[in-house]
C-alpha cells in the first residue's frame, strides 16, 4: 500500500519537472546601433549570465556591456524573467569603451543619410585618417537638410569642435557656397589662410579630394589625361603652389586673358590655331607631358576646339602647343579654365590638365573664412583629408563648371603661347569666371598691329614663321627678347 | 498599422500595446528604448524611456533614463516626459528634469501619429544641436530626486 504523503518523491519530482524547465532556451536579439546578434540563452538566466554570452559574441568585456530593455537598464543581478525578456524580443546593447571611443556603441548608424544627391559614395573610399573615435559615422541631421557642400561628409566628428549642430552646419555650408559664387575676392583671402596653404601643400590630400569628387571622376573618364595629371605629384605640387600664391595666379590670369583676347582678334588666327591644334595635338600633348615637371601648365594641350566651340561643355583635354613643345602651351589654360569652375570651399577648384587642383579663385568668402567656425573647420580639414574630399563634391561645383562651359569668352581665353602667361591667364580667367562669368577682355587693336614693329624685327632676324612670331609676341606682351627665346626654344637648333 | 493612419482615432490601449510591442522588439535604430515602467500596469500609463547619448557630443556614452506618462487622452494629447538621469539640455528643467513641451517640437506640435519613440528620438536629436552638444553635464549617474 503506498501512502500518498505530501513528500512523495516521485510526484514531487514530476511536479518539479512539469513546473519549470531549467533548460528552456530563448533566442533574444541583441542590438547595437551598428550590429545585431541573436543569442540563445536560458530563459531563467540572470542578466550577468546573459552578458557573459554577449561578451563572447560581441568580443567585448562583460563590464563594458550595458543592456537596455524596454527603456530600463538591466542590472547584473536581475533576471531576464524579471524584465519580461522573452523569446524573440530585442535588447539594446551599448558597449562602453574608453571615454570617447564608441566601438559599436553609441555611434550612429547612418552618416550620410542627409539626403545629399551626390558624393555620399565618395565619403569613405579613401582611408580615413581618423582614429577609432569616429568610424566613418557622422551626425545624422534631419534628412530634410538641403544637399550642399558638406552634405557628403561621412565624418563630421571633427566639426563638432566647431560647436555646430548638423542643422546649422548645413546652413553654413550653403552660405559658403553662395559667398563663393558671388565674391571673387574671397579666394585670395582664403588662400592667405595658412590652413588652406597647408592643405594645398599636401599633394596627396588634394589628389584625394579631387579624385573622389564624382564630377571629377566623370571628367577623368572623359579625359584620361586628367587622371594622368593627378598622378603626377610634381605637377600637382606646382599647381598647388600656384594656387597658394594668389598674386601670382592673378598675374598669370591677367596676362593669359590678354593674350587670348589678342589672339582671338587676329583675323584667321583662331582658325590657324585650330588647325595647328588638330594637327599637332597628339604629339604636343605627349611632348607637353614631359614638361610637367617644369611647368604645371605645360601639359595644357590647347583645346582650341573648345575655344572655338564654346558651347561644348568644359573640355579638359590639354590644348596642344602650336608653337613648339617646350612648355609653351596655349589652351592648357582652356582646360584649366574649364575646370576651374569647380570650387571647393577650401580653395581647391576643379582640376584640369594644367591645374589638377582646379585652383578656384572665387573665394570662399573672407567673411565666412574669418569666422572662428571656419577657422576650426579648416583645422579639422587639415587633420582630416576626407573632409575636403567630401567638400569637393559640393553641388555647386557642378554649377560652376557649367557656367564656365557656357561662357564662350572664357573658353576663348584658353589659348596662350607662353607657359607663364598661360598660368597667368588661367588664374585671371578663374578670377574672372567667378566674378560673374568672366567676360573676355576685348582689345580693339589687333596684336598684329600692336606688334608690327616687333614682328618686323623678328622677321629681319630670321624668324620667318610669322604666326609663331606673333604668338610669341602676344605671349610675352611684345617683349622681343622673350619672344625670341620662346621661338628659339620651340625650334630645334 | 492602424495607429498610423491619419484621421482614424485609435483606441488608446491598442495604440499603447502596439508601442509596447515595438519597444520590446527594438523597432528603430537602437539609440532609444522604451517600455512599461511596471509590466503589471494595466492602464499602460507609466513608461520608461532610455536615450543613448549621441556620439561626438558631450552626451556621448551616457544613457539617459526618462519617465514618460501617457495620460488618458493619449495619443490625442502628448505624453508627459521628464528625465530621470540628470542632464543639462535646453528645454529640460534643471531642477526636476521635466521636459518643456514648448521646447520639443514633437510635443509642441503633437500629432496623434507620433509616439513615445518619436519623442525620445527628437530629444536625442536635440542633444546633437549646436546649442546643446557642448553643454557641461553633471557627473554621470546622478538622478533627479524630486
Amino acid at each position: 500500500m503506498a501512502e500518498n504523503s505530501g513528500t512523495d518523491p516521485t510526484v514531487d519530482s514530476n511536479v518539479v519537472e512539469n513546473a519549470a524547465s531549467d533548460e528552456t532556451m530563448i533566442v533574444v536579439t541583441v542590438k547595437t546601433p551598428k550590429d545585431k546578434e541573436e543569442i540563445a540563452i536560458s530563459e531563467d538566466s540572470s542578466v550577468a549570465q546573459f552578458k557573459e554570452e554577449i561578451s563572447k559574441r560581441f568580443n567585448a568585456k562583460q563590464d563594458q556591456l550595458v543592456l537596455i530593455f524596454a527603456g530600463k537598464i538591466l542590472k547584473d543581478g536581475d533576471t531576464l524573467n524579471q524584465h519580461g525578456i522573452k523569446d524573440g524580443l530585442t535588447v539594446h546593447l551599448v558597449i562602453k569603451t574608453a571615454p570617447k571611443a564608441t566601438v559599436g556603441g553609441t555611434s550612429q548608424s547612418s552618416a550620410s543619410s542627409s539626403g545629399t544627391p551626390q558624393a555620399n559614395s565618395s565619403v569613405n573610399p579613401s582611408a580615413a585618417p581618423n582614429d577609432s573615435t569616429t568610424p566613418g559615422t557622422g551626425p545624422t541631421p534631419a534628412s530634410t537638410q538641403p544637399p550642399n557642400l558638406l552634405s557628403g561628409f561621412g565624418d563630421l566628428s571633427s566639426l563638432s569642435g566647431m560647436g555646430m549642430g548638423s542643422a546649422n552646419f548645413m546652413e553654413m555650408q550653403q552660405q559658403m557656397q553662395r559667398q563663393l559664387m558671388s565674391n571673387p575676392e574671397m579666394l585670395s583671402q582664403i588662400m592667405d589662410n595658412p590652413l588652406v596653404q597647408n592643405m594645398m601643400s599636401n599633394p596627396d590630400l588634394m589628389r584625394q579630394m579631387i579624385v573622389t569628387n564624382p564630377q571629377m571622376q566623370q571628367l577623368m573618364e572623359r579625359n584620361p589625361e586628367i587622371s594622368h595629371m593627378l598622378n603626377n605629384p610634381e605637377l600637382m605640387r606646382q599647381t598647388m603652389e600656384l594656387a597658394r600664391n594668389p598674386a601670382m595666379m592673378q598675374e598669370m590670369m591677367r596676362n593669359q586673358d590678354r593674350a587670348l583676347s589678342n589672339l582671338e582678334s587676329i583675323p584667321g588666327g583662331y582658325n590657324a590655331l585650330r588647325r595647328m591644334y588638330t594637327d599637332i595635338q597628339e604629339p604636343m600633348f605627349s611632348a607637353a607631358r614631359e614638361q610637367f615637371g617644369n611647368n604645371p601648365f605645360s601639359a595644357l594641350g590647347g583645346n582650341l576646339d573648345s575655344g572655338v566651340q564654346p558651347s561644348r561643355t568644359e573640355n579638359r583635354e590639354p590644348l596642344p602647343n602650336p608653337w613648339g613643345p617646350p612648355g609653351t602651351t596655349p589652351s592648357e589654360i582652356r582646360g584649366t579654365g574649364a575646370s576651374t569652375t569647380t570650387t571647393s570651399s577650401a580653395g581647391g577648384t576643379a582640376p584640369s590638365a594644367s591645374n589638377p587642383l582646379g585652383i578656384n579663385a572665387s573665394g570662399l568668402g573672407n567673411g565666412v573664412f574669418g569666422s572662428p567656425g571656419m577657422q576650426s573647420l579648416m583645422q579639422q580639414i587639415s587633420e582630416n583629408p576626407q573632409l575636403m574630399q567630401n567638400m569637393l563634391s559640393a553641388p555647386y561645383m557642378r554649377s560652376m563648371m557649367q557656367s564656365l562651359a557656357q561662357n564662350p569668352d572664357l573658353a576663348s581665353q584658353v589659348c596662350t603661347t607662353s607657359a607663364l602667361s598661360a598660368q597667368q591667364q588661367l588664374m585671371q580667367q578663374m578670377l574672372q569666371m567667378f566674378a560673374g562669368g568672366g567676360g573676355g577682355s576685348s582689345s580693339t587693336v589687333t596684336p598684329e598691329v600692336r606688334f608690327q614693329q616687333q614682328l618686323d624685327q623678328l622677321s629681319a632676324m630670321g624668324f620667318i614663321n610669322r604666326e609663331a612670331n606673333l604668338q610669341a609676341l602676344i605671349a610675352t606682351g611684345g617683349d622681343i627678347n622673350a619672344a625670341i627665346e620662346r621661338l628659339l626654344g620651340s625650334q630645334p637648333s | 498599422v492602424l495607429a498610423q493612419t491619419g484621421g482614424v482615432k485609435v483606441p488608446r490601449n491598442f495604440r499603447l500595446l502596439e508601442e509596447l510591442e515595438e519597444g520590446q522588439k527594438g523597432v528603430g535604430d537602437g539609440t532609444v528604448s522604451w517600455g512599461l515602467e511596471d509590466d503589471e500596469d494595466m492602464t499602460l500609463t507609466r513608461w520608461r524611456g532610455m536615450i543613448i547619448g549621441p556620439p561626438r557630443t558631450i552626451y556621448e556614452n551616457r544613457m539617459y533614463s526618462l519617465k514618460v506618462e501617457c495620460g488618458p487622452r493619449y495619443p490625442e494629447a502628448p505624453p508627459f516626459v521628464r528625465f530621470v538621469t540628470k542632464i543639462n539640455l535646453n528645454g529640460v528643467h534643471n531642477s526636476n528634469g521635466v521636459v518643456d513641451t514648448r521646447a520639443v517640437s514633437a510635443l509642441a506640435k503633437w500629432q496623434n501619429s507620433y509616439s513615445i519613440r518619436v519623442v525620445l528620438q527628437e530629444l536625442r536629436r536635440l542633444m546633437m544641436c549646436k546649442e546643446n552638444m557642448k553643454l557641461p553635464q553633471p557627473p554621470e549617474g546622478q538622478i533627479y530626486t524630486n
